[in-house]
C-alpha cells in the first residue's frame, strides 16, 4: 500500500516539474469610488488575511486591479480562466464573473452597482465571500481568497406555480360557531316556579273548601282514569324517547278500551244525576 | 391435470411481475448508438443485468423492437445512450418517449455537445441546454488527464448512497429552469465552465462570449450534470450530460488522490431511482369514520369528530415487494369543499408501521366535501388521494334538547296536562247537588 501512494506521489512531482510552474497574483488592489466619483475607500489586498469586509452602496462602483505572473520566471501571462466567485455560503448561490486579461498579466474589474452583471447571483443580507479562480492549460490552477462582499440585496425569483405544494403548506383551522349561550339556571328556575305558582294557590283553597270526591273509587270510574292516566303516560313517554309513529300506534291501541270505560263512566255518571233525584 | 397446468402457466406469467426488481418491471430496452461499443459499458450492463433487469439491445435507427406498439409500451424502461444521434427510426421521436412517460415507463437519455432532438427534449423538462459545442472543461484539480474529463465530488442527496466519491464526467452542462419536479442529482464544480477553447488564448474568447450572451457565463455550481425529473405520474426521466461516465474506463480509472472512483456506485444508484426501485412510495388505502366507530357512514353531519387513516408503503428493493413505512413526517390532510375548510397534519401511529391517522372536527358548513392528501416532495412521487362524502345539517331530533332555558315552558306544559287529568277525575267522582232545590219548588 505505502509503496503504491509513494509511486503516485512521484508521478505527481513529475507532472510539476513538466508543468511551467504555478501563477501568482501580483499586486492586487480595490478601490471603491460613489456615483460622485468621490474615493470612499482604496486599499491593497493581502492575499494570507482577508481585508474588513467591503460595502456597495446601490449607486457605488468597486474597480479592481491585479496582475498575473508566473512564479519561476516572473513575467506576466493570460490564464485560460480568470474568473471571480460570488458566493452567498448561507443560501448556496453562487455567480462566476469571467475578468479580462491582457496578454501582459494585466487585469481590471469593474463592479457597479447601478448596472450590476447578469452573473452576480441574488443576494440578501449576507456577505458575497468573493474569490479569484486561475485555470489554465500549461499551469497549475489556483484559486486566491479575496474579501468579503456586502451589496444591496436582489428581488427573489418568481416562483413556479406548484412551488408551494412542495413545502409544508399553512394549517388552517377552522372557526366554529360560537356556542349557544344559554341563560342562568337560577333564573329559569325562578321563572318555572312563577309558572307553577296558580297550583299553590289552588291547593291552598282546596284545603280551605274541602273536596268531596265520593265516586272517585268506584269500579266504574276507575278503568278511565286509569286509561286516561296512561295516555298522559304515552304523551310523557314520547316527549322523552319515541318517535311519531311508534306513539301514534300505541295510542290507536290504548284508545279502544278507554272509548268503552268512557263510555261506561259517563253513562254512570248520567244514572247518578238522574237516580239521585 | 389441465387445473394444474393452467395453474402454473398463469403462475409463471404472474411471477414475471412478482420477482421483478423494481416495483414497474424489469425489461430494459437499450437504444445505443452504432459507434458505442456495448463492451466498453460492460460494468454496468452487467450491474444492471445482475440485479435482474432483462437488457434488449438496439440501434437507433433498427425499427425492431419498437419503443411501443400501438400505444402500449413494449418496455418497463428505457436506456438511450445515443448522445450524438440526429435521426432515429419513426418509433423514437420526442412525443412518443414523452408518451412512454405517461405511459409508466421510465428513461435514462444521455446527452452531448451535438444538438440533437434529445437536448430539445430535455428543454421541455426545464432543462435549459447550453450553446452547441461546448463541453464542460475545468483546470481544478490539478490532473493528468484532459481539461474536458473532470473528477467531481458527489454531495448529500437522499437518491445516492453517503459517501459516494467523486466521479469523472466528460460532457456538456444543463441550467435549471425553475420547475420544482426537478431532481438536482449532479452539480457541477464551482470552477468549471462550458467553453469550446482547447488552449489558453481562448481566453478573450470566454470573457466576449460571456458579455454577448446575456445571461452570463456558463460557469460554477449552479449548472447541472446530471437531473431527474418526477412526472406527475409518478414515472421518471434522468438526463446526463455525458455518456462516458457510464463506461468502463471511467470506473476503473483512479482519482488524482489515488481513490477509485465512485462511477460505478453513482450509476448504480441513478439507475435504481429513475427504474423506481428507491424512493417508490405508494398510498395503499384510505380509509375515514366517525370516532368510535369502525364503518363509513353514508353521510356526516356537521360538528363531528371523524378519524381519517392512510396506509402507506414502500418498494423494498432487496426483497421486491412493497413494506409499510412510516417516514413521512410532514404529510397534510386537507378537507375541501371547494377551498380547504381544515388542513391539519397527518402524523404516523407510533407502533404501527405505514399507518397514518389523525382525528379532526367537521366544519360548520354543509356541503359536499373531500378528503385530500397531495404529499409532493423533490425525488419522491407524488402522493395524492381524493375521497368525496357528504356532510350535512343535523336532523331536526339531533339538536341539543332539555335545555335549562326551557324549564318554564316544561312546567307549564306538564301544568296543563296535569290539571286536565285532575279535572276529568275530580268532575267524574265528584257528587251532584243540584236536584233538590227543583223538588222544594213542586211542594
Amino acid at each position: 500500500m505505502v509503496p503504491r501512494i509513494a509511486l503516485h506521489f512521484t508521478w505527481l512531482l513529475l507532472a510539476v516539474c513538466v508543468h511551467a510552474g504555478s501563477l501568482l497574483l501580483q499586486n492586487p488592489r480595490f478601490t471603491i469610488t460613489s456615483s460622485t466619483a468621490a474615493q470612499l475607500r482604496a486599499d491593497t489586498l493581502s492575499l494570507t488575511e482577508k481585508p474588513e469586509p467591503l460595502k456597495l452602496e446601490p449607486s457605488d462602483t468597486l474597480k479592481l486591479t491585479f496582475q498575473i505572473t508566473e512564479k519561476s520566471e516572473g513575467k506576466g501571462v493570460q490564464p485560460h480562466q480568470t474568473f471571480l466567485r460570488f458566493y452567498d455560503s448561507v443560501s448556496g448561490e453562487e455567480g462566476i464573473q469571467p475578468v479580462r486579461v491582457t496578454p501582459g498579466g494585466k487585469a481590471k474589474f469593474e463592479l457597479n452597482m447601478a448596472r450590476p452583471p447578469a452573473s452576480l447571483p441574488p443576494t440578501t443580507d449576507h456577505p458575497l465571500e468573493v474569490s479569484l479562480i486561475l485555470g489554465s492549460f500549461v499551469h497549475e490552477p489556483t484559486t486566491f481568497d479575496l474579501f468579503d462582499l456586502y451589496v444591496p440585496s436582489s428581488y427573489t425569483p418568481v416562483p413556479h406555480p406548484d412551488e408551494a405544494k412542495f413545502h409544508k403548506l399553512p394549517l388552517i383551522h377552522h372557526t366554529f360557531r360560537p356556542e349557544q349561550k344559554l341563560p342562568p339556571k337560577f333564573v329559569s328556575a325562578i321563572f318555572a316556579a312563577l309558572v307553577l305558582s296558580p297550583w299553590l294557590v289552588l291547593l291552598g283553597l282546596w284545603s280551605k273548601i274541602g273536596v268531596r270526591v265520593p265516586h272517585l273509587f268506584s269500579p266504574r270510574i276507575i278503568p278511565f282514569t286509569v286509561l286516561l292516566g296512561a295516555f298522559e303516560a304515552l304523551l310523557c313517554w314520547y316527549w322523552v324517547d319515541l318517535k311519531l309513529g311508534q306513539v301514534l300506534l300505541y295510542g290507536g291501541i290504548l284508545a279502544i278500551p278507554t272509548i268503552f270505560a268512557g263510555k261506561t263512566a259517563l253513562a254512570a255518571t248520567g244514572e247518578w244525576r238522574t237516580g239521585k233525584n | 391435470m389441465r387445473f394444474f397446468v393452467s395453474a402454473l402457466v398463469s403462475f409463471l406469467a404472474l411471477a414475471n411481475n412478482v420477482f421483478a426488481k423494481s416495483g414497474t418491471g424489469d425489461s430494459v430496452l437499450v437504444v445505443i448508438d452504432p459507434s458505442l461499443k456495448k463492451e466498453d459499458y460492460s460494468k454496468f450492463f452487467g450491474g444492471l443485468e445482475e440485479r435482474g433487469y432483462q437488457l434488449t439491445f438496439r440501434g437507433p435507427r433498427d425499427a425492431h423492437p419498437p419503443v411501443e406498439q400501438y400505444g402500449i409500451p413494449g418496455f418497463s424502461h428505457v436506456i438511450l445512450f445515443t448522445p450524438e444521434t440526429k435521426s432515429y427510426a419513426s418509433d423514437i421521436t420526442p412525443q412518443s418517449l414523452v408518451g412512454l412517460l405517461s405511459e409508466n415507463t421510465n428513461l435514462l437519455v444521455t446527452l452531448s455537445t451535438k444538438q440533437t432532438p434529445l437536448s430539445s427534449l430535455s428543454a421541455e423538462f426545464s432543462l435549459i441546454p447550453p450553446p452547441p459545442g461546448t463541453p464542460l472543461i475545468s483546470h481544478h484539480p490539478a490532473r493528468s488527464e484532459p481539461a474536458t474529463v473532470i473528477p467531481i465530488p458527489v454531495s448529500e442527496s437522499p437518491l445516492l448512497t453517503p459517501g459516494t466519491s467523486p466521479v469523472w464526467f466528460s460532457g456538456v452542462p444543463h441550467a435549471f429552469g425553475n420547475s420544482p419536479y426537478l431532481v438536482p442529482i449532479l452539480r457541477a464544480t464551482s470552477e468549471s465552465f462550458a467553453a469550446d477553447s482547447l488552449d489558453d488564448s481562448g481566453a478573450d474568447a470566454l470573457v466576449d462570449a460571456s458579455e454577448k450572451a446575456g445571461e452570463g457565463l456558463w460557469a460554477g455550481s449552479h449548472l447541472g450534470l446530471v437531473t431527474g425529473f418526477q412526472t406527475l405520474k409518478n414515472s421518471r426521466v434522468v438526463f446526463a450530460g455525458g455518456v462516458e461516465m457510464f463506461s468502463d474506463e471511467y470506473a476503473n480509472k483512479a482519482l488524482p488522490d489515488g481513490t477509485p472512483s465512485g462511477n460505478e456506485k453513482f450509476v448504480k444508484d441513478i439507475t435504481a431511482w429513475a427504474f423506481r426501485e428507491t424512493l417508490a412510495l405508494r398510498i395503499d388505502n384510505t380509509t375515514h369514520h366517525r370516532a368510535g366507530e369502525e364503518v363509513p357512514p353514508e353521510t356526516y353531519t356537521t360538528n363531528d369528530q371523524i378519524v381519517y387513516t392512510a396506509h402507506i408503503s414502500a418498494y423494498d428493493p432487496k426483497t421486491s415487494s412493497w413494506k409499510p413505512y412510516s417516514g413521512i413526517t410532514d404529510m397534510q390532510l386537507e378537507f375541501t369543499m371547494l377551498d380547504p375548510h381544515i388542513r391539519i397534519a397527518l402524523p404516523p401511529v407510533a407502533g404501527e408501521p405505514g399507518k397514518y391517522q389523525v382525528q379532526f372536527r367537521a366544519p360548520d358548513r354543509h356541503g359536499v366535501f373531500k378528503f385530500v392528501v397531495d404529499w409532493r416532495r423533490k425525488g419522491y412521487p407524488l402522493l395524492q388521494t381524493s375521497t368525496t362524502v357528504p356532510v350535512v345539517p343535523p336532523r331536526h331530533d339531533q339538536y341539543p334538547r332539555f335545555l335549562s332555558a326551557a324549564w318554564p315552558y316544561y312546567a307549564g306544559a306538564i301544568s296543563t296536562s296535569v290539571g286536565f287529568f285532575l279535572f276529568s277525575a275530580l268532575w267524574l267522582a265528584g257528587d251532584v247537588e243540584g236536584k233538590k232545590k227543583k223538588g222544594l219548588k213542586t211542594e
